[in-house]
């Protein structure tokens, strides 16, 4: 593992790499829209067309994509249960090779891909170029982490038995991927699967096929079999399809926290005919706080909890949605963040100057404004009606059992709350029934030792912002109702693909070891 | 560049050494150091001990956020709690460790306020006058640097410039003769918009206000440069500063001056960049170009690192200073179009420019040595003594504001490759003097 790097971020700061990512993006422009087929097994499949459109200017079609029936999940399952035999019988090293090459690939395509994330999910550059970065990450991670995997675990030698533990593929695993990471997650969650010989078929999200697709055509050309990944655009039904079949071993998903627990009640729901127990890989969102201390430096509160918040319009799992604040420097902090949110530039994600983008569609949108709509903000940017805009909002002091406070908003909404000191703060994280991210902002080493044994979050950070977590740096995931637990990007995460064969041989013949 | 190289006369060594023995024989010797004891051993710990040194940049740094004296003392505690059990660690035994409580507990509270007052002037304008006045009187010129917090908003950006023309206004008040007054300005003070990936933005927001800033330094006869902060934000600040500077109503006044990062890979590019603008720009009071060595360092390799880049900076300390040598001659050759401002206290850096511009004829006029008030005291002196301009960089805030800049001073003080560190270390002067 100890070889894998991060891939570089693009230096956006250098006006020539700008120039180059908006020559990339004119040319996505001329191909627009894109058609997204199915792809099932063998066969490229057409269906009734649904569109994505550019959640920036809601008028452009980003793709045209083709909805898959039940009919479709049942087909590509059964193309799976082919490509399952093949794929699994293959050497990990000819997996993984497969793997890196795809992440040669995605490399290769790196600013017409972001422009596409720019377009499709309404991600501004840095975050875009950021999900391509985090794709090929997780293709080179987890290849490099199926090779380690297939040595099997030592286990306890005696004279006259020979004791191994290796790992073999679960079996057919359905992914679902989200929208907000519509490179990354989707080929984080995929790659995961196929390193460690898993048949894979992937549901995109609704919003993002054209990017999920670009990752499953990189898959295919670096030597995945057709059979061996399926992709299926579409809504709710291929979704709800895939996670009661049968023939389904493992379910991974990524997205709303309702949505997961139905995933769970269906997956747990025995099938005549279902030879296994289903596993559920979910990870739902959270409802993360920021506390900062009487110790902080504001200088760097601000801006991290800004970029915390609002960055991507708070349309990340990890996002922050709650501070905490200690009441010594709860006064100051709010003013300065009061004039520091109207600083924000909402505007098109294509725009480099650009703070806060659109959020991804008009329901979105509709639900935030919801939240919005439901107090009295302390302070409130910018917006703009020409996209699924939204004015980043910050609110303070509402009751505790408010839903801006309770629920995860998924949008541009900071809810600032004064606390007595930090003990107080880590009470109220602990109420809440996510444990995704945290942040603290402390200078005091025996407070952040005391968070840090305190918190029940997946992922706290320290003195920084709370999101962009990075593959091998940073491994992802929460408890709680934030999901299943696996660390994405982290040593232990394909473990939750595989199942241990142990195998124990007499060697012993004729009352001779041989 | 390749003329970087190719250029060295060859009968420059000779008189660098010359003029850099002159120059260390008129600073104070190590042993003779006016500082008092516990700083003087402190310094010593701190050059021997990361660890140490890490604990207490980080007491440094929270001071100000420390509400009592209970509250100070425990922030230290825990700083030295986690200083000693690394340091513990080690296979050998450090000999300065059971001495670490006593000078680290003398710098609480008192101390650090102290120690601040070595490099901050004054709390404001008014307070910082007083010993303003008294560099005057003794021939060493100044520019007033305003710490302050990050702005994040555009009150705060208001509240900044507002400080700046008050302090403009202050010392034209105490000014003796023209040129005096001298005030460096950070872009990234005067807006909240500086974006790494849109210039425009920063460029846009602080226009106004450095506009009016330019304004008020041509009404009271003042300089007004305007600092280089990281990489970030080095084409917001160039390309603003000469879009104004270019506006005819500027052409006759102010004095005004940018500064070039000898640490960045680029610089010579930069340079190009600039010298090209100042040749097609004519002003009354020449362009000054102040040479750095650059303040961000461990920030650009850092933020390179974690992103996978290129650091945009020499990580060879050799390969910095031939840079800072070559930006000089260029500089001093591009007189009296430009005005030559070489801020450093490498002892080397100093006697190689003074050595060259001896060499091409250039005095006074066109070239001042600029130090930083507290930490290049010595320096200055010794400069001043030789009968060469010299302007002292001087820090005016309150301690919140100067702790940041404290702290990256005590960095730079204590860093091993530190010029002060080896001379206080009583490295040999020769050694000092060597060619990079």
């Amino acid at each position: 593992m100890n070889t894998f790097r991060n891939e570089p971020l693009l230096e956006l700061r250098r006006g020539t790499v700008r120039d180059e990512a908006l020559a990339a993006l004119s040319a996505l422009d001329a191909k627009l829209p894109l058609d997204v087929p199915m792809l099932i097994g063998e066969d490229v499949v057409h269906g009734q067309v649904f569109a994505s459109v550019d959640p920036s200017a809601p008028a452009t079609v980003v793709a045209n994509a083709h909805a898959a029936t039940a009919q479709h999940v049942a087909d590509a399952i059964t193309a799976a249960e082919r490509g399952q035999r093949t794929w699994s019988q293959r050497p990990a090293s000819e997996r993984a090779a497969a793997l890196s090459r795809a992440a040669g690939i995605l490399r290769s395509r790196r600013f017409e891909l972001a422009a596409l994330a720019v377009r499709e999910a309404g991600k501004p550059w840095a975050e875009a170029d950021g999900d391509v970065a985090e794709a090929i990450d997780f293709l080179e991670y987890y290849a490099q982490g199926a090779l380690a995997l297939d040595g099997g675990r030592p286990l306890i030698q005696m004279p006259g038995e020979r004791n191994a533990m290796r790992y073999v593929a679960r079996g057919i695993t359905g992914v679902i991927a989200p929208w907000n990471f519509p490179l990354a997650i989707a080929a984080g969650m995929v790659s995961a699967a196929l390193a460690t010989g898993n048949a894979v078929i992937l549901k995109p999200a609704e919003q993002a096929p054209a990017c999920a697709k670009a990752v499953v055509d990189a898959l295919h050309a670096g030597g995945v079999p057709l059979e061996a990944l399926s992709f299926l655009p579409g809504g709710d039904e291929p979704g709800k399809a895939l996670v009661a079949d049968p023939r389904i071993h493992t379910i991974v998903f990524t997205g709303s926290c309702a949505a997961g627990l139905n995933i769970l009640q269906t997956a747990n729901t025995f099938v005549p005919g279902q030879r296994h127990i289903k596993k559920v890989i979910a990870e739902m969102g959270g409802k993360n706080a920021v506390i900062v201390d009487s110790d902080a430096d504001l200088d760097d509160v601000v801006p991290g909890l800004l970029k915390s918040a609002f960055a991507f319009g708070g349309q990340k799992c990890s996002a922050a949605s709650r501070a905490l604040i200690h009441k010594a420097v709860a006064d100051e902090l709010a003013e300065r963040l009061a004039g520091a949110i109207s600083t924000l530039r909402v505007g098109p994600a294509a725009d480099f100057a650009t703070d806060v983008p659109p959020v991804i569609d008009i329901a979105a949108q509709q639900r935030i404004q919801g939240y919005i709509d439901s107090a009295k903000p302390l302070a409130q940017g910018d917006s703009r009606d020409d996209g699924f805009y939204v004015a980043p909002t910050l609110f303070q002091g509402l009751p505790t059992d408010h839903k801006v406070i309770q629920e995860e908003i998924f949008g541009p909404v900071l809810s600032l709350e004064t606390v007595e000191s930090v003990e107080h703060a880590c009470e109220l994280v602990d109420q809440s029934a996510f444990a995704l991210t945290g942040g603290l902002f402390s200078r005091s080493p025996r407070t952040i030792e005391y968070v840090t044994e305190r918190t029940p979050v997946g992922n706290l950070y320290v003195n920084r912002e709370i999101t962009g977590a990075m593959v091998g740096r940073q491994p992802f995931g929460g408890g709680r109702l934030s999901g299943t637990g696996p660390k994405a990007g982290g040593p232990d995460y394909l473990l939750q693909f595989v199942e241990a064969r142990a195998v124990s041989e007499n060697t012993v013949r004729h009352g001779l070891v041989v | 560049m390749a003329a970087t190289t190719q250029e060295r006369p060859l009968d420059l060594e000779r008189p660098i050494k010359e003029i850099g023995t002159d120059l260390a024989a008129r600073m104070p010797r190590p042993r003779l150091v006016s500082t008092a004891r516990v700083e003087q051993r402190m310094t010593e710990l701190l050059m021997k001990d990361p660890a140490l040194r890490a604990a207490l940049f980080r007491f440094v740094d929270v001071r100000p956020a420390c509400a009592t004296p209970a509250d100070l003392i425990r922030h230290l505690h825990e700083f030295l709690a986690d200083a000693e059990s690394k340091t513990a660690q080690r296979a050998t035994g450090i000999t300065g460790r059971p001495l670490a409580r006593r000078p680290l507990a003398a710098v609480a509270g008192a101390g650090v306020k102290r120690m601040a007052q070595q490099f901050i002037v004054g709390e404001d304008a008014k307070d910082a006058l007083p010993e303003i006045t008294k560099l005057w009187r003794g021939g060493v010129e100044t520019t007033v640097d305003l710490l302050g917090e990050a702005t994040v908003s555009e009150t705060e950006a208001d509240v900044y410039m507002r400080r700046c023309e008050e302090t403009l206004r202050a010392l034209a008040g105490a000014a003796t003769k023209p040129g005096q007054v001298n005030l460096s300005v950070k872009v990234s003070a005067l807006t909240p918009l500086l974006r790494p990936t849109a210039p425009e933005r920063g460029i846009e927001g602080a226009r106004p206000r450095l506009e009016h800033l330019l304004r008020v330094a041509k009404e009271v006869g003042a300089h007004l440069h305007v600092d280089m902060e990281s990489f970030d934000t080095r084409e917001a600040i160039t390309a603003l500063t000469l879009d104004l500077l270019s506006q005819p109503e500027f052409a006759d006044g102010p004095s005004a001056g940018i500064v070039l990062q000898a640490y960045l890979v680029d610089s010579p590019e930069h340079l190009d960049e600039l010298l090209a603008w100042a040749e097609r720009t004519p002003r009354t009071h020449p362009f000054v170009i102040r040479l750095v060595k650059g303040a961000y360092w461990d920030h650009e390799v850092v933020q390179a690192a974690q992103n996978g880049w290129a650091p945009p900076v020499f990580t060879d300390r050799r390969e910095c200073d031939r840079n800072f040598e070559a930006l000089s001659r260029r500089l001093i050759d591009a007189t009296p179009t430009v005005k030559v401002a070489i801020a450093s206290h490498n002892l080397r850096s100093i006697s190689h420019a003074a050595a060259y511009a001896d060499a091409r004829g250039v005095g006074n006029d066109d070239l001042e040595f600029q130090i930083l008030r507290g930490l290049g005291d010595d320096t200055q002196a010794a400069i001043a003594a030789t009968g060469r301009q010299v302007r002292a960089y001087c820090p005016v805030g309150d301690l919140v504001a100067g702790m940041a800049y404290l702290v990256r001073r005590l960095l730079e003080n204590t860093a091993n490759d530190s010029f002060l560190a080896a001379h206080a270390s009583g490295t040999d002067t020769a050694e000092l003097l060597e060619a990079p």
